[in-house]
């Protein structure tokens, strides 16, 4: 009996030993080779939000020798997979494919979002571009303006969805054009692109991948930033200032980031952002960018969560005065 | 007809011969399990593509692509269980042939019925792209209302005996379409929001659990009602003719000729998909036969009318959602949307852009996808042999494990989404009971997919038509497409019940 106690005891004794050494081999070494990291991405697989942070995946594999693996949450405009992450442990395995998405989903109170997202690392701007039809009366951005405060309401502005950056950019645009279009929401990129190609709405605004596929039917009114884009098929379209709009500021692109939850170790924070910076540096996504047409912006942990306060601001006023803001606190 | 060569030349390699063989395997087997559709197996070998050149890596994306809408037949031929939504039409008669013992023929005809449907659609794709293309632009948020319309009459033809169960559970199916976020807004629009808004139940019922439940899980529990024949000798499953005789393919012409349309143009019209195309084929097929004066059996009661016509359509889609993936870079469905992708990273622009500067790489895109459609039917005529032999499995292995892989597909569909996956289990779970109460009173489950499916196109393309408007209800009488199919809901509504008085007489 009393030989069985001790054994037991001796048993007990060793499992706890045992508990501690894993637990504490586990937390000295992050990331665990053995393990995946995941990179949540809140819209659909074949996106441009999707290709970025595939690209990105690719890159910080080869630079870390740890396997990064895509999962394409979609829904409720970026909410179900920010809420995702949010709900999963801040362990630093598993991070958002963030964005002027989350700051807009956050904003309309879908989602906790960023107050419960640590910043980790900024990435690039997409610009957006305003096209129509190329066989619309409209020849600049002007015309087009000008005919849409003659006849309020009538010409029709659509966007990719509300919650998205490009719901935010026509929203914006239309109330510095006092509210001459007719904001019309669709089901994503694609969708827009059809009805803009049929006819069935007048305007819209893409991403510049968006227009250069459909180069042969689009006309590229305005670009929404305040350079040129980097494609040398669309270098040419102007951008707000030179078509006769120097006052009007909006968030015209769609920006992508890195964020993990909070509460994730700072060490971890430290070796995802380092890696970040430097899949972003390598030659292959430098390349990716360019080919694109996308604006590098990188920036990391302190010095992003600087930067995202100027995207906060921009995005808090539109969605106020467009009564899309519903954050609570 | 040099870029001709230079396209085949890209292809005309050992490897591409490989992965594609390899893809079209993984595709049917993908397909087969429920839940695993066809947009899950190409995200899954997106990674492998990226690694292969363009031309070879889109030929194992679309292997996978062809195979899976091929094989999600099988479990719903020989157990009632759809393998994704391009299978829930080809229940009703292949589950009704496999219980009269034509299993085999029933397999047999849909992999025929899938390799025409495939070529049929490759041949609009080769031929007629430009074409499609613009049709398909012509399709705005009015017209797809009309046409969502038009899908919604058919609850009537899919509601068995008694068309007053079909209607409640089509409306049934349409109120949960509504449940989830706003379209336009984004506003929650669920009960207990409070609780579920950061919940993954916020986005709505996801689409696949939910027909995974209706099917397969209220399928186990039903036949548990039965007293298990343990130690009860099993009929050994007979497997008679596979192929049907050409005459009889050649006696259904209109059938496929529908079908093929049907699933060529539903395809290509970006925002719709198989799901609903194969129901309207199924319904097409049903006209036909029922106006055949006895020369076709009736779909509807157990015909391999009925597995052709949903199983042409469902293979036709892959071709059809091409074209504007191609010709547009608008993706016709989920899976194709995945295709663009793959192309983008490798540095190619689908859309007019394409077509005007790698003419090769689109030749390249025909032969593997011919190349896909002749792997699949290969494959699946060798398979078609085995694949019954599930049916001798006893009762009480064959249940538990349709039960494991049913919550299997709902959970794997959120990927690594563990969260998403636990309330997939849930609604799955949850479906398959409602699944069970419904199927034991004899209430139709398919009604309820097609309200689910459709009352999401409707109101989404409804409100932002009456919105592009401005507000005018009207619109929908000023466009010709629109008129078409309003007529065409009113006369289906309309010419059975005339046809019936007249029978009477």
């Amino acid at each position: 009996m009393k030989r069985n106690r001790i054994i037991i005891s001796m048993l007990v004794v060793l499992l706890a030993a045992g508990m501690l050494f894993a637990g504490g081999a586990a937390e000295s070494v992050y990331p665990d080779p053995e393990k995946n990291i995941t990179i949540v991405v809140p819209h659909a697989a074949g996106g441009s939000t999707d290709l970025i942070f595939r690209t990105l995946a690719e890159e910080m594999k080869k630079v870390s020798g740890v396997n990064f693996l895509v999962t394409n949450i979609t829904g409720a405009g970026s909410a179900t997979g920010t809420n995702e992450v949010i709900n999963s442990p801040a362990d630093g395995y598993m991070f958002l494919g963030a964005g002027t998405h989350t700051t807009a989903a956050t904003m309309q109170g879908l989602t906790n979002g960023y107050k419960e997202l640590d910043y980790i690392a900024a990435l690039n701007w997409d610009p957006f571009i305003i096209a129509v039809r190329n066989d619309k009366p409209w020849k600049t951005l002007e015309d087009l303006v000008n005919d849409a405060k003659s006849r309020p309401g009538k010409i029709t502005l659509g966007n990719a969805g509300m919650g998205g950056a490009t719901g935010v950019a026509s929203v914006g645009l239309n109330l510095a054009m006092n509210k001459a279009f007719n904001v019309t929401p669709f089901n994503g990129g694609a969708d827009l692109i059809a009805s803009v190609l049929g006819g069935h709405c007048d305007v819209g605004i893409f991403s510049q991948s968006e227009v250069v596929a459909n180069s042969a039917s689009f006309r590229p009114l305005a670009i929404l930033t305040e350079g040129h884009s980097s494609l040398p098929s669309l270098a040419s379209v102007p951008n707000l200032a030179e078509a006769g709009y120097p006052t009007i500021t909006v968030p015209g692109g769609s920006f992508r980031s890195i964020m993990v939850k909070k509460g994730t170790p700072e060490t971890a924070k430290k070796w995802l952002a380092d890696t970040a910076e430097k899949a972003f540096n390598s030659a292959s996504f430098q390349k990716f960018m360019k080919d694109n047409g996308l604006i590098p912006v990188f920036s990391k942990l302190d010095a992003f969560a600087e930067y995202d306060k100027g995207i906060i601001a921009d995005y808090e006023v539109i969605l106020k005065e467009a009564n899309l803001y519903k954050m609570t606190n | 007809m040099d870029v001709f060569l230079q396209g085949f030349s890209q292809i005309a390699n050992v490897s591409t011969i490989i992965w594609m063989a390899i893809g079209s395997v993984v595709g049917i087997i993908l397909g087969a399990l429920p839940g695993l559709s066809a947009t899950m197996g190409i995200a899954l070998m997106m990674p492998i593509s990226f690694q292969l050149p363009t031309a070879t890596g889109i030929g194992l994306l679309l292997a996978v692509y062809c195979g899976a809408v091929s094989g999600a037949s099988i479990p719903a031929i020989l157990l009632g269980i759809p393998g994704n939504p391009n299978a829930i039409a080809t229940v009703e008669d292949g589950l009704l042939m496999t219980q009269k013992g034509k299993a085999g023929s029933a397999l047999g005809g849909a992999v025929v019925a899938s390799f025409i449907g495939g070529i049929g659609s490759l041949l609009a794709l080769v031929l007629f792209s430009p074409l499609i293309a613009r049709l398909t632009l012509a399709f705005g948020p009015a017209e797809k209302t009309t046409l969502a319309l038009v899908g919604l009459v058919i609850i009537a033809s899919v509601s068995g005996n008694n068309i007053w169960k079909g209607l409640l559970m089509g409306a049934f199916g349409m109120a949960l379409a509504f449940l989830g976020t706003d379209p336009f807004s984004n506003q929650l629009r669920i009960p207990f929001s409070k609780f579920l808004a950061t919940t993954p139940l916020s986005k709505g019922l996801d689409l696949t659990s939910t027909l995974i439940g209706l099917f397969g899980i209220s399928q186990v529990f039903f036949e548990l009602r039965k007293p298990l024949l343990v130690g009860q000798h099993i009929e050994p499953v007979k497997i008679e003719n596979i192929f049907p005789p050409l005459r009889k393919i050649l006696s259904m012409w209109k059938i496929i000729l529908s079908s093929l349309g049907i699933g060529t143009v539903v395809g290509a019209i970006p925002g719709t998909g198989a799901s609903i195309a194969v129901f309207m084929a199924h319904n097409s097929a049903k006209n036909i036969t029922m106006n055949s004066k006895g020369k076709l059996d009736q779909v509807g009661s157990g015909s391999l009318e009925g597995v052709f016509a949903p199983e042409v359509a469902n293979n036709a889609v892959t071709g059809g959602a091409l074209i504007p993936a191609l010709a547009l870079g608008i993706p016709g469905d989920a899976a194709t949307a995945v295709l663009i992708g793959a192309l983008m990273i490798k540095g190619v622009t689908p859309g007019f852009h394409l077509f005007a500067t790698n003419m090769s790489l689109v030749y390249a895109i025909f032969i593997t996808m011919l190349l896909a459609n002749i792997f699949m039917a290969s494959f699946q005529l060798f398979g078609v042999r085995l694949y019954p032999k599930i049916l001798s499995v006893p009762q009480q292995i064959l249940l538990p494990l349709i039960l494991i892989l049913s919550f299997i597909g709902a959970y794997a569909i959120a990927g690594q989404a563990t969260a998403v996956g636990i309330y997939n289990l849930g609604i799955a779970l949850v479906m398959g009971m409602i699944g069970y109460f419904l199927k034991r009173d004899g209430y139709p489950i398919a009604p309820i997919v097609l309200g689910l499916i459709l009352g999401g196109m409707f109101e989404e393309n409804f409100r932002r038509a009456v919105k592009l408007a401005g507000g005018d209800y009207l619109t929908f009488f000023t466009k010709p497409i629109c008129l078409l199919f309003m007529a065409l809901s009113i006369l289906s509504i309309v010419l059975p019940i005339i046809a019936k008085k007249r029978g009477k007489r």
